[in-house]
């Protein structure tokens, strides 16, 4: 059940982390070969999930993306952890995921304009 | 790993393309050193192969460990090989090219049809996106 009337908002904020995610990704991907580094991701459908689930109003605009370290993945020797394969499938997940929420953004704005052009 | 459902054949394609570049990492180090006769313990290299595995469910591959291969090692007749025996051979890796460039082969189809798999389901999530314009 959803507690917001407000499609966009949800949208807004589902893409605001999914940028942040991508942003994760490069830098995951910039840093495949420092020392040390572990990859980092961005925690947010868990976030919006226990928001939605709790009994309180739900505000979208205090939902916050966590970027966290989820330490899953091997380590190599020199103590990295990016795997640019991971990267890779995380990419292309981010990048479906972000085009459904444009096209379900796009298609609140067509449905807008088709109320306003009524009895025209 | 964990999957979910949309994704799944996403992160399974991955977790082949993933099993697949190990393979060809360890074809490499068999290639390089088919002619290593000492391992730095005395005794010639012997050649590494990648055990596969998966989960009971649908989860993709999973490299489970690297394997030794324990056959013999070939003896080759060298007597001015300094490293020879005193009846003239010398013993080297059990490493067999044409044997690795099979598995070359192989690795690198299986990664391409990895790819190829990825691929096709990424245009099935846009086509079904389409349905949304």
């Amino acid at each position: 059940m959803s507690k917001t009337d407000s499609i966009i908002e949800l949208i807004d904020v589902g893409i605001k982390a999914e940028s942040l995610r991508q942003k994760a990704i490069a830098n995951n991907v910039a840093n495949l070969q420092t020392p040390g580094y572990r990859r980092i991701d961005v925690k947010f459908e868990e976030v919006l999930a226990k928001s939605l689930d709790s009994s309180d109003s739900v505000n979208l605009s205090e939902i916050e993306p966590e970027v966290y370290q989820p330490k899953k993945t091997p380590v190599k020797p020199n103590g990295n952890d990016v795997n640019l394969e991971t990267e890779v499938g995380a990419m292309i997940k981010n990048s479906l995921r972000h085009k459904t929420f444009i096209r379900l953004l796009s298609k609140r704005y067509k449905q807008m304009e088709m109320a306003i052009n009524v009895g025209r | 790993m964990e999957i979910d459902n949309f994704f799944g054949p996403i992160d399974i394609a991955i977790s082949g393309i993933k099993a697949q570049g190990k393979q060809l990492e360890l074809i490499s180090s068999n290639v390089a050193n088919a002619r290593t006769v000492d391992d730095g313990k005395g005794v010639p290299y012997r050649r590494l192969e990648a055990a596969l595995k998966y989960d009971d469910e649908i989860g993709g591959v999973e490299v489970d460990k690297i394997e030794t291969d324990m056959s013999d090692f070939l003896r080759i007749y060298d007597p001015g090989n300094p490293q020879a025996d005193k009846d003239g051979y010398i013993a080297m890796p059990n490493v067999n090219l044409p044997q690795e460039m099979i598995n070359l082969n192989i690795a690198t189809r299986v990664y391409q049809v990895n790819v190829a798999v990825l691929k096709r389901y990424q245009r099935m999530v846009d086509n079904t996106l389409e349905l949304l314009r």
